[in-house]
């Protein structure tokens, strides 16, 4: 299976960076979300991680360093969670990390709403 | 003395042309960006950028402002009921018309944003940003929560952008609308962001 790069960029759009490793199940997105066709960018990351639990039923570290997402964004990170828990409740080895700078407390707030939605345990990290 | 007349009514017809100095002047000093035009995907990473560069001093106020910025004039840039059709046609993008003002005060920074819209959209408007005033924080999180697990918009939108300015704005949301004729209103919006 192969790994899944994106090169982010700051032009028009805001487009996050990602990094999803199919070797070592660590998966990283960072940079600011805000872009043209949301649902276009995010839907590939999903088929990705589908693949990634059909093939390796492997552990997934999910690294988020997003410091800045739209509200469209918002519903498509949330995709991901649900993914993730799903694939916990199926006894899947799932590990999820936000890197954030601790004193910004609206995106120490949207996280905890991902949380309380989810139920999947976040952790928040010093960047 | 008809022709006096007439004369003097050119005067006058002069006199009510478009003044830019006028214009210009109206502005007052605590006005930091204003804007009213096409909000396209380039003007909005313009405005976007500069909004970040120039309030960069107070790094928390700025990333309240941008974000409050993009949910808003997005809105404008798909929602807006007066559109530069010249440009969506041959962009192939989303080009509504709308105002935009950021104003500084002692304490605060005031975003506002206005277009028209379509009367039948006026009343779902007002009525949402009533809720949204009515309810404390943790209500508007529940709020929030709620409607971003409503199917997409048909913009892929997330019904939230009202809810989550009102979350990072932390003030109630300032809105009027003024009515045009049959067809149309102006939708004005007015978010408070402490400095």
């Amino acid at each position: 299976m192969e790994n899944l790069y994106i090169k982010g960029s700051q032009d028009v759009f805001h487009v996050p960076s990602v990094k999803f490793d199919a070797q070592t199940g660590i998966c990283e997105i960072s940079g600011e979300s805000y872009l043209e066709e949301t649902v276009d960018f995010y839907e590939p990351l999903i088929y990705w991680l589908e693949d990634y639990i059909d093939e390796t039923n492997g552990a997934i570290t999910f690294n988020f360093k997003l410091s800045y997402f739209n509200t469209s964004s918002s519903r498509s990170i949330l995709d991901i969670l649900n993914l993730l828990k799903q694939y916990e409740e199926n006894d899947g080895d799932v590990i999820v990390n936000w890197y954030l700078d601790l004193s910004d407390n609206d995106l120490k707030e949207e996280v905890e709403d991902f949380t309380i939605e989810t139920d999947l345990k976040i952790n928040l990290l010093p960047l | 003395m008809s022709e006096s007349r007439e004369i003097k009514k050119k005067k006058e017809t002069k006199q009510k042309k478009f003044n830019l100095y006028e214009f210009h002047s109206n502005f007052a000093d605590n006005i930091q960006l204003s804007y009213k035009g096409p909000f396209t995907n380039n003007i909005l990473a313009t405005l976007g950028n500069y909004i970040k560069y120039v309030f960069a001093e107070n790094p928390k106020a700025s990333k309240k402002l941008f974000g409050i910025f993009i949910e808003l004039c997005q809105n404008i840039s798909f929602y807006s009921a007066e559109k530069n059709h010249f440009y969506q046609q041959n962009n192939n993008s989303n080009s509504g018309i709308g105002t935009l003002v950021i104003a500084e005060y002692d304490d605060y920074y005031a975003l506002s944003t206005g277009n028209i819209v379509k009367n039948i959209d006026v009343i779902p408007i007002i009525e949402k940003c009533e809720l949204i005033n009515s309810l404390d924080r943790q209500g508007l999180r529940k709020y929030k929560r709620e409607q971003r697990n409503l199917p997409p918009g048909e913009r892929g939108g997330a019904h939230i952008g009202l809810i989550q300015i009102a979350l990072t704005s932390a003030n109630p949301l300032d809105f009027e609308v003024t009515i045009i004729d049959d067809e149309y209103s102006f939708f004005a919006i007015t978010v408070k962001v402490e400095k």
